[in-house]
């Protein structure tokens, strides 16, 4: 065993430990509230305004996917896993099905890797932009300037929703990843239509740092706020941008390619300080690269069927009798995996779904004593989850 | 379940003067359509915003669709808010609060359900921690179906409440609606998987032959690429190419399945965590357990419990191995070595109902704290909704 | 008190509420605008009658005292706050003859009754029984004291340049000489610009609008209260905005002065002007947190705020100040 590390020598950050003293008042913020991102309650003590400890309970948004899922078919999976990461369903639905496909061992064609790597990067791009309104909400509130940066992130989201509106016929809910490939073929016209969206998003991002990241308002309010170390982070499991923001160069796009990652270069974002500002300059950064990598993929779409087998249209087409896979990809939040344990015959035994922002939500009980009320919303926002994805 | 409030209905004053003093309620006829008139224009909203369709409510505040136009504003505090616009499932440990929201919201006031979920449960309907529709509980003006409905749907909704508002004020009984038949497919996809009619399985020919490569296009001319797909985070290899002589020496494990991470005797696997983690694994990745009912044959009652560790940077490697222990017994806590263990152990526990020892803090995170049973158990019921709503 | 004074005064409350109520839809128009939205448009021709409606059914919304609340604090907080935020109308000249109370010792007056709006944001806070509108009380009884010192100071200002407490006459000596803002500009404009911003925080309006909040507390101070009590909180907000705007108009900007036309009218619309610039800034910033504001107060505001008073005395005593 190694010595304990710098971070588990403060009193306050051995939670097991750890008792507040004193004459504290308890206040809970949530599952109802306007911050916390969906139905996640955090119970703080308070001294004052300063918070001396603070226990998070997630679970209001419980919907028993994992039970869902012992039930479904392989190829009935994904549509239903597409409503964990809501803001995110490309990804969500991507990481089940790579899992699937690794389980079942089909390959899957060229295009369609290309085509899903697009998708993803698309998905990042409006993930983090709808990331990037709510934290101003959280920070300006919703009768103010916070509301103003929101309805324009939502403004250029609609376009990359309209793009996969295009492409699948939703939304929101696309199910257009089948196992060995992908439902929907870009339609003619498409990508010109995702290149004047992405002109229109990468002209814009300046416009959005001038109201945040370049904001003195803003910058006072985020910068040394919610200092996550590294060897805290790593032990806990965060990754994406959280993970880069504190200083750890580890993205899966780049360190354990999947789709056709290993085919296109990309650039990992880290920043140094692991504060909230740090975390608001990755993803703003990433929303950058992910345009850019957006554009290569589907400028360089190779030609080729898009699915391996035949469209699926039978839940019982695949079969498996025996076999325990992980496979995992870097959505907007991190390493979304899924470790599939396989049953006898067409369902899985076992499916758990690793979130990241499960793990991300794990961090606030360390980072948030010492801060102030106000503070934990900007903690809050700065760790992007998304509920429906920790509760599952 | 269904709640009448009829009862509890609150009469304002104002209403009261103008019904109970004779002639008052002609005479003042018109103000009485100048009250309904700005009732109906000035519906704030408190947005219950649990999950997907929160985002499209959301989106329909922002600019394309701009709810605000017709003077729909979101308030945070339910005392100031006229419709409770149910916007995402609705759990059975977020539906006490949900009632409670709702009875702190001040008369007159109107409930939106919006989107599948909150109308029916959706295909979480029979699971057991999901309500199946929220007017099981609170009553519902208007429905607005969707999977999640599209912001110009919730716009409509509001309009149709305003039409709701109108007739109700106006004397005309507005009944609640009926829940829709969500376009033929209320109660969707799990009682038809559970369907004993149902065949189990495909024969061999029908798999195969839908396994067959037919691809699009003309097969001759387009070279069918079929690189293999290259598959993140290789999970058992990590583990046999590099540490499988250290598993077999120090850790005793007798074997290395070729597609699953290998079985480490369970009172030795915190020393292999630790020697994972000085050797640069680094990273918690997951913790997963899974159970096994007691067989015919005579193998005991199990749980399972995976583990899986990352190396961070370039190359990144997931080293994974599985502890296995009789359902009497427990698991070792990972927590002093990894402090995200913590928070994963207390899921499985919750859910698997598989004990950590030596755990500092080992409860519920999931359900409820007087919840019964563990769910992730494969006895227990897949089909069968929460206890109110079962 | 005359009968002239009777209608005078009656005439600016209406005003005041006038502009207040169709502040409200200005407001949401330009929000709306600038977050390339339409704001209201249904509900009267542009959405005009959009504040109407809200009051209409605020009034018929069903009056909740939370259970442990301190009923007679809960009941009577809301109509004083928009009391008080009214009252400091009365003081502000909206013509040469135009003032309702034309008081010797205005400034002071004015200030003392904005601070006294404190007290039923207090009261309200208390009286909920409510974690969230208590800590919003605390925050803004901390902001308001602190806000205060250099309200006092800046409002000096003029008081020391103009050689008198009567906002009228202070007006008057603008009239005779420049707007404050445009001579002595080093000391009008960075007095005019701290003014605002300790009016602003006295308000409780973004970036300083901690007390309520929204996405921290809920509703801060408001948070249980229901229907017209609500309204009432609301409409104090508003009117607190509206008449510091026309207080610092008439301190800084010229009051009523202005080259033609009536006198009301140039009131009116540098009032407005200075409101929708108010809401210009409420919507592109988002909020400081409680101790960024008071340190913000002490280490900035108040020794800008005591220079400004002190160069003020010198400057009545150079040649071009007398």
């Amino acid at each position: 065993m190694e010595a304990t590390p710098a971070w588990r020598k403060l009193p306050y950050r051995r939670l097991e430990l750890y008792e507040p003293e004193g004459d504290l008042m308890t206040l809970q913020l949530g599952p109802q509230h306007p911050s916390t991102h969906g139905v996640l309650r955090i119970k703080l003590h308070l001294d004052g305004e300063r918070i001396v400890k603070a226990v998070p309970f997630p679970g209001y948004l419980h919907r028993a996917v994992e039970k869902l899922c012992e039930q479904l078919t392989y190829v009935q999976i994904a549509p239903i896993v597409d409503k964990n990461d809501y803001v995110a369903p490309m990804t969500s639905e991507q990481a089940i099905i790579l899992a699937i496909e690794k389980l079942l061992k089909v390959e899957v064609p060229r295009r369609a890797r290309w085509l899903r790597s697009a998708l993803a990067e698309l998905q990042r791009v409006a993930s983090h932009l709808l990331w990037l309104g709510t934290m101003t909400l959280d920070l300006g509130g919703a009768l103010g300037g916070g509301g103003s940066v929101f309805v324009y992130t939502m403004r250029e989201r609609e376009l990359v929703l309209d793009l996969f509106e295009g492409l699948t016929g939703s939304r929101f809910h696309y199910n257009t990843h089948t196992v060995g490939g992908n439902r929907h073929d870009v339609p003619a016209g498409w990508a010109k239509d995702m290149h004047a969206a992405l002109d229109l998003i990468e002209k814009r991002i300046p416009e959005y740092e001038t109201l945040t990241q370049n904001n003195r308002l803003f910058v006072e309010r985020m910068r040394g706020i919610g200092v996550l170390e590294p060897e805290l982070a790593l032990e806990l499991g965060v990754t994406g941008p959280n993970l880069r923001a504190s200083g750890v160069d580890h993205d899966l796009r780049r360190d354990a390619p999947f789709h056709a990652y290993d085919e296109v270069a990309t650039n990992v974002i880290t920043a140094k300080a692991g504060d909230c500002l740090a975390r608001t300059q990755v993803r703003v950064a990433e929303m950058k690269e992910s345009v850019r990598l957006a554009r290569a993929f589907i400028d360089g779409l190779p030609e080729g069927p898009l699915v391996s087998g035949k469209p699926i249209k039978l839940p019982g087409q695949f079969k498996v009798n025996s076999g325990q896979v992980y496979a995992a990809l870097e959505s907007a939040r991190g390493e979304l995996g899924t470790f599939l344990v396989a049953g006898a015959g067409t369902s899985p035994y076992r499916l758990k779904i690793r979130p990241p922002s499960y793990h991300a939500i794990s961090a606030l009980p360390y980072l948030l004593p010492g801060h102030t009320v106000s503070d934990t919303v900007a903690i809050l926002g700065s760790l992007d989850p998304i509920m429906g994805e920790v509760d599952r | 379940m269904a709640v009448n409030e009829d009862a509890l209905a609150y009469h304002h004053p104002l209403y009261d003067l103008m019904l109970n003093v004779p002639g008052l309620a002609v005479g003042l006829a018109p103000v009485d359509r100048l009250l309904t008139w700005g009732l109906k224009n000035s519906l704030w909203v408190f947005p219950m915003a649990t999950s997907c369709c929160g985002i499209e409510y959301m989106a329909a505040s922002a600019s394309r669709v701009d709810i605000d136009r017709m003077g729909t504003i979101p308030r945070a505090s339910p005392r100031q808010a006229d419709v409770m616009l149910v916007a995402g499932t609705i759990t059975v440990k977020m539906a006490p609060r949900v009632k409670r929201l709702w009875d702190q919201m001040p008369e007159p006031k109107w409930c939106i359900a919006m989107g599948s979920c909150a109308i029916s449960g959706d295909f979480y309907r029979n699971l057991y921690s999901v309500v199946p529709g929220i007017d099981t509980f609170l009553p519902v003006d208007v429905y607005v179906p969707g999977c999640p409905p599209n912001p110009e749907a919730v716009m409509h909704g509001l309009l149709r409440l305003q039409e709701k508002v109108e007739a109700a004020r106006a004397g005309h009984p507005v009944n609640a609606e009926p829940p829709p038949e969500l376009f033929g497919a209320i109660s969707p996809s799990l009682p038809r998987l559970t369907d004993q009619n149902r065949p189990p399985e495909l024969s061999e020919e029908q798999v195969q032959a839908s396994l067959t490569v037919v691809p699009e296009g003309d097969p001759g001319e387009v070279p069918v690429d079929l690189t293999p797909p290259s598959i993140p985070g290789a999970l058992p290899d990590g583990v046999s190419t590099e540490l499988a002589p250290l598993l077999k020496d120090r850790f005793g494990v007798a074997e290395i399945p070729a597609d699953a991470p290998p079985l480490v005797p369970a009172e030795r696997h915190v020393e292999l965590a630790a020697t994972l983690k000085a050797l640069g694994y680094r990273q918690l990745v997951f913790v997963a357990a899974s159970h096994h009912p007691a067989k015919k044959d005579g193998e005991a009652e199990a749980f399972e419990v995976a583990y899986a560790l990352r190396t961070v940077g370039a190359g990144s490697k997931v080293a994974s191995w599985r502890v296995r222990v009789p359902a009497t017994e427990s698991v070792p806590t990972l927590t002093p070595t990894f402090a995200g263990a913590d928070w994963q152990e207390r899921e499985q526990f919750d859910l698997v109902g598989v004990r950590f020892s030596g755990h500092p803090d080992l409860r519920r995170v999931m359900l409820p704290e007087n919840w019964e049973g563990h769910p992730l158990r494969r006895d227990y019921p897949a089909d069968h909704a929460a206890a109110p709503w079962r | 008190m005359t009968l002239f004074a009777w209608l005078s005064s009656i005439l600016v409350a209406v005003i005041v509420l006038t502009v207040t109520a169709f502040g409200l839809w200005w407001e949401r128009k330009l929000a709306g605008r600038m977050q390339s939205r339409l704001g209201p448009t249904i509900v009267g021709p542009i959405g005009l009658f959009q504040p109407i409606a809200d009051l209409l059914k605020l009034v018929q919304k069903e009056p909740i005292i939370p259970q442990r609340a301190d009923r007679a604090l809960f009941w009577l907080a809301p109509p004083l706050t928009t009391l008080f935020a009214l009252l400091v109308a009365a003081l502000v000249p909206f013509g040469p003859k135009l003032a309702p109370a034309n008081i010797d010792v205005g400034v002071p007056l004015i200030i003392a009754l904005g601070g006294l709006a404190l007290i039923p944001v207090w009261m309200a806070g208390w009286a909920s029984h409510n974690k969230y509108a208590l800590l919003g009380a605390m925050r803004a009884v901390a902001q308001s004291v602190s806000y205060g010192v250099p309200l006092v100071l800046t409002a000096l200002v003029p008081v020391i340049l103009a050689g008198s407490m009567n906002l009228n006459s202070i007006v008057a000596w603008q009239h005779r000489h420049h707007w404050l803002v445009v001579w002595p500009v080093f000391l009008g404009l960075p007095a005019f610009i701290l003014f605002i911003l300790a009016m602003l925080a006295e308000a409780n309006r973004i970036p300083f609008d901690i007390p309520e909040a929204e996405s921290e507390l809920v509703a801060g101070v408001s948070t249980e209260y229901t229907g017209m009590h609500f309204g009432f909180i609301y409409l104090a907000e508003y009117v607190h905005t509206l008449v510091g705007s026309a207080v610092a108009s008439t301190l800084f900007l010229g009051g009523w002065d202005g080259p033609f036309g009536p006198s009301v009218l140039w009131m009116v619309l540098k009032t407005c002007l200075l409101f929708s610039v108010l809401y210009w800034l409420r919507w592109s910033l988002v909020r400081l947190r409680a101790d960024q504001l008071m340190a913000l107060a002490w280490k900035w505001l108040v020794p800008a705020g005591l220079a400004l008073v002190l160069l003020a005395a010198v400057w009545t005593q150079t040649p071009w100040g007398r």
